[in-house]
């Protein structure tokens, strides 16, 4: 394995009266699609914003790319990588094509010019998500799955090698929600991204992401590959219930309480 | 209810009592009078005690609960914690039937006052609920729109009255909320109208706890939602201006008890509507206490009603961080996609061209005694140099107010954001008043740094709140609305004391640019400019910042830095206009939203349009003021909400959804 890409070290989170991340240690590579399961409350989407750098720790260290990202300036860090808040705000009055630009923030800047590179990385971030079509709506009128659609795109400009995605399905119905994991999963396998996903649905997980990364009450309860984390000796672990795995029939796993 | 709790009210009403009672003292060196009260057999001491001091007492308490009560009723009806009848434009529109009536009919105050003072506030409670209906009540929404009714009623009050040359007398009404009086009737009537109110909220308990569950909920349960809203905002609306009736405009009461019920562990409905009321009589009865004290000591009567915003303001912002969430999440969904113009810049080039010639044009045209005149070349050389600078900084001052709130509205993701709201306008008017007293005769160039420093100030002062993780909207407001009301505390106090500063604040409140010359015009426009090209330089902050700091963060904006410089920005422009047009205006409210409105959405164009639009409203409202009271002159910013406010009203009503 080379270097990983995120390492975790002793990381603590506190808000008054109660530690959010007891003592974690650990490490997430490079190159692949990442799950961040849990219970309800068991941190997961905690841990995710420290990733994103969007709370800060009490103790402990994380270093991504081999620095601790303390170190980076804003405009460094999000060149680096992009965060997709579980609830995307409305953006009032604004087109797609506006959007997906401001995903080049971190490239020029507050003052630079927005040159013919910026161009070319909307247009081709916004076909690669597919909503070239919708360039020029505002992105209040689309559907749930379109928007969501959108703000990957917005992360895609950002042309950051790791994607931070904070419960992208929640919203969606099943159709939206494949097709949109499905895409997470295109951009990283054909562009060599990092994408770090929180899930609420274990069976999602287990099909789209390569690595999975359980999380109970504060603390890792495992993590593997799909297929370690399909049994249910350690479906029971990490959601305290008794749960059964069927097999497809071209061998795919489903995981349903028992 | 918990014992802490307990002992905070019987603390306020110890301290209410032991006030009235050294009033009582000082007034009294003789015996107290005897039981029954026979005006006869008393001395003129004890006459002003019984028929002055203890009907004053007991309405202070009456009128108290009765705002109590009005103000935890509509914030049950509608879910939202911003709410009260001074928020709701309830108690504005009382108050300007009852200056119209004094002025226009006379006759039909016979009846008695609050008759038409419930026509008024019924009447604007209407508007409001409609302009509300059609966004599921969404709090921000209603509070915008109420705020604007109270605006605009105040405006129209006070410009009738000043245009009659009866100046004092307008500063009197509208800084009201005396509590003097001479016979037990105001009593009696109160009491009336609150034990009313008491049967109908008892009745009415049971239906809001339903309502809280919202009214989806509420009709699944099969109540009749109309109904019961319909039925909470009439009680609420006959409570409030019952009160501005017999005592003026009291504010805040309403606001700050059921607010102050919940935080002390009021939990359900029946209990905040029991405790708002008590709290509420307990607030109006110290403040009038305190009001008692300072005359027995220094002479001066200040109106209780000025002093309600002296405790009120700082209670509240003392008390936001302890509030609970009141508002259901998603209830502010109710916008609906905005307009947005396919070819922004030619809609901006035709309103600089408007602004432009409608200035050259406003030059050319006047009124003389006895009509209008058009000036020809020889008088037009004359009056230029006279009338030139003036419309320069009145367009200059409003594109200055209107850059501020569109920079603040963008920076908070809040649609009520502006200098007025959030409170900034109120801290440079205070900025004012402490140079004015701290120097000898100031001159023009401290009293605006004092009045830039005043608004920065207050600016972080309610940014504090602003910042802090998972603040809700009306959260900020409401701190931006306490800072506005104790400085309204504060210049009614300086206003009462009569001394020579008071005559300029006066001079100041009422916002003429008559005195501008062509040094402060040119300075004036120049900042305008600089303001403007630096938000302009910073629009790629303000079209991230909307998305919240989580986006912000998220594609490497230093967010700290930014919201720095921006509010320094917002605080030094409202601060150089505040000194020229004086602190009410709502011009900083109004321009970034008509630009919104008009679909300029990108934030070059908004923040570009909102200026032009600010420099057409004061160059518009600069006119104004010098002709529709001719020979008198009217407020200048007074008669800028005159002329927006309406105009916003009318565009919320239309539309969609």
């Amino acid at each position: 394995m080379t270097d990983p890409l995120f390492t975790i070290k002793g990381l603590c989170v506190d808000v008054p009266g109660r530690r959010l991340i007891h003592d974690l240690d650990l490490e997430l590579p490079g190159g692949q699609v990442i799950a961040l399961i849990g219970h309800n409350g068991s941190s997961k989407s905690t841990l995710l914003k420290v990733l994103a750098r969007q709370i800060v720790h009490s103790s402990g260290g994380v270093s991504f790319a081999g620095r601790p990202i303390t170190d980076y300036s804003p405009q460094d860090y999000a060149r680096g990588l992009a965060f997709m808040p579980q609830t995307t705000p409305p953006a009032e009055g604004m087109t797609v094509r506006e959007l997906v630009a401001l995903g080049r923030y971190p490239w020029h800047g507050a003052l630079g010019r927005f040159g013919p590179d910026d161009h070319v990385a909307v247009d081709s971030a916004m076909s690669e998500c597919g909503v070239t079509e919708f360039a020029d709506q505002l992105v209040d009128t689309l559907s749930g799955g379109e928007r969501q659609r959108c703000w990957l795109a917005m992360m895609v400009a950002q042309q950051a090698g790791t994607l931070l995605l904070d419960e992208p399905i929640s919203a969606l119905d099943i159709a939206h929600q494949v097709e949109v994991l499905s895409l997470v999963r295109r951009m990283c396998h054909d562009q060599g991204r990092t994408a770090i996903v929180v899930l609420h649905e274990v069976n999602m997980a287990a099909r789209f992401c390569d690595h999975v990364v359980a999380m109970k009450a504060g603390r890792l309860a495992m993590q593997g590959s799909s297929d370690e984390l399909m049994r249910p000796e350690a479906l029971e672990h990490v959601y305290g219930l008794p749960m059964q795995v069927l097999r497809r029939e071209d061998g795919g796993k489903v995981a349903v309480p028992a | 209810m918990n014992v802490k709790a307990m002992i905070w009210l019987l603390a306020a009403a110890g301290l209410g009592l032991v006030l009235w009672v050294m009033a009582a003292m000082r007034l009294l060196p003789g015996g107290w009078p005897a039981f029954p009260f026979d005006p006869q057999g008393m001395t003129l001491d004890q006459i002003l005690l019984t028929f002055g001091l203890m009907p004053r007492g007991v309405i202070a308490l009456v009128a108290g609960a009765a705002l109590g009560l009005s103000g935890a009723l509509l914030q049950a009806v509608l879910r939202n914690p911003v709410a009260d009848p001074t928020t709701l434009g309830i108690s504005g529109g009382a108050q300007l039937a009852l200056v119209m009536a004094t002025i226009l009919a006379p006759g039909l105050l016979e009846y008695g006052r609050w008759p038409v003072a419930v026509i008024g506030a019924g009447l604007a409670a209407a508007l409001v609920m409609s302009i509300g209906a059609r966004r599921a009540f969404a709090p921000v929404t209603m509070v915008i729109a109420g705020m604007l009714v109270a605006m605009t009623a105040s405006a129209i009050a006070t410009a009738v009255t000043l245009a009659r040359g009866e100046y004092l007398l307008s500063l009197v009404i509208w800084n009201g909320g005396s509590l003097v009086q001479q016979d037990w009737s105001g009593v009696r009537i109160l009491a009336l109208v609150l034990g009313f109110g008491a049967v109908a909220a008892a009745l009415l308990a049971r239906p809001l706890r339903v309502l809280s569950l919202g009214a989806a909920g509420a009709q699944g349960l099969g109540m009749n939602v109309a109904a019961v809203r319909f039925a909470v905002v009439v009680v609420a609306v006959v409570l409030a201006a019952a009160v501005s009736a017999e005592l003026g405009l009291i504010g805040f009461v309403g606001l700050a008890a059921p607010a102050l019920a919940r935080s002390m562990g009021a939990r359900t409905m029946g209990q905040v509507l029991a405790i708002a009321p008590l709290i509420g009589a307990l607030i109006l009865s110290v403040c009038d206490g305190v009001v008692l004290t300072l005359a027995g000591a220094t002479g001066e009567m200040y109106p209780t009603g000025a002093l309600t915003g002296l405790i009120g303001g700082p209670l509240l912002i003392w008390l936001l961080p302890r509030l609970r969430g009141s508002t259901p999440p998603g209830t502010e969904a109710g916008e609906g996609p905005g307009t947005r113009l396919a070819r922004p810049t030619r809609v901006l080039g035709g309103m600089a061209c408007a602004a432009v010639m409608l200035a050259l044009v406003l030059v050319w045209i006047g009124r003389v005694p006895g009509g209008w005149a058009v000036l020809d070349w020889d008088s037009f050389r004359a009056f230029l140099p006279l009338r030139l600078p003036r419309l320069i900084a009145a367009g200059a001052a409003g594109a200055l107010l209107a850059l501020a709130g569109a920079v603040l509205q963008r920076l908070t993701a809040n649609p009520l954001a502006s200098p007025e709201v959030l409170g900034v306008s109120g801290g440079a008017s205070i900025g004012y008043v402490a140079t004015l007293f701290m120097f000898t005769a100031p001159g023009q160039g401290p009293l605006t740094v004092g009045t830039m420093l005043g608004g920065a100030l207050a600016l972080m002062l309610v940014a504090n709140y602003a910042r802090r993780r998972d603040m809700p909207a009306e959260r900020v407001l409401l701190a931006g609305i306490a800072v506005s009301a104790m400085a309204a505390a504060v210049l009614s106090a300086v206003m009462a004391t009569g001394s020579k500063q008071s005559w300029q604040v006066l001079a100041w409140l009422s916002g003429s640019s008559s005195t501008v010359g062509p040094v402060q015009a040119t300075i004036m426009a120049l900042l305008a400019a600089v303001v403007l090209a630096t938000a302009w330089y910073a629009r790629r902050w303000l079209q991230v910042l909307p998305l919240g700091p989580e986006v912000a963060a998220g594609v490497g904006l230093p967010l700290i830095r930014a919201r720095l410089a921006l509010i320094g920005l917002a605080g030094l422009a409202t601060g150089a206009a505040t000194v020229l047009v004086g602190p009410v205006s709502f011009v900083g409210l109004m321009a970034p939203h008509v630009a919104r409105r008009i679909g300029l959405a990108r934030a070059q164009d908004h923040v570009l349009g909102a200026a032009l639009i600010g420099a057409i409203l004061m160059i518009a409202a600069d006119f104004g003021a010098r002709m529709a009271g001719f020979p008198y002159e009217l407020p200048l910013g007074l008669f800028a909400s005159l002329l927006g406010a309406p105009w916003l009203i009318w565009l919320m009503m239309r539309m969609r959804r």
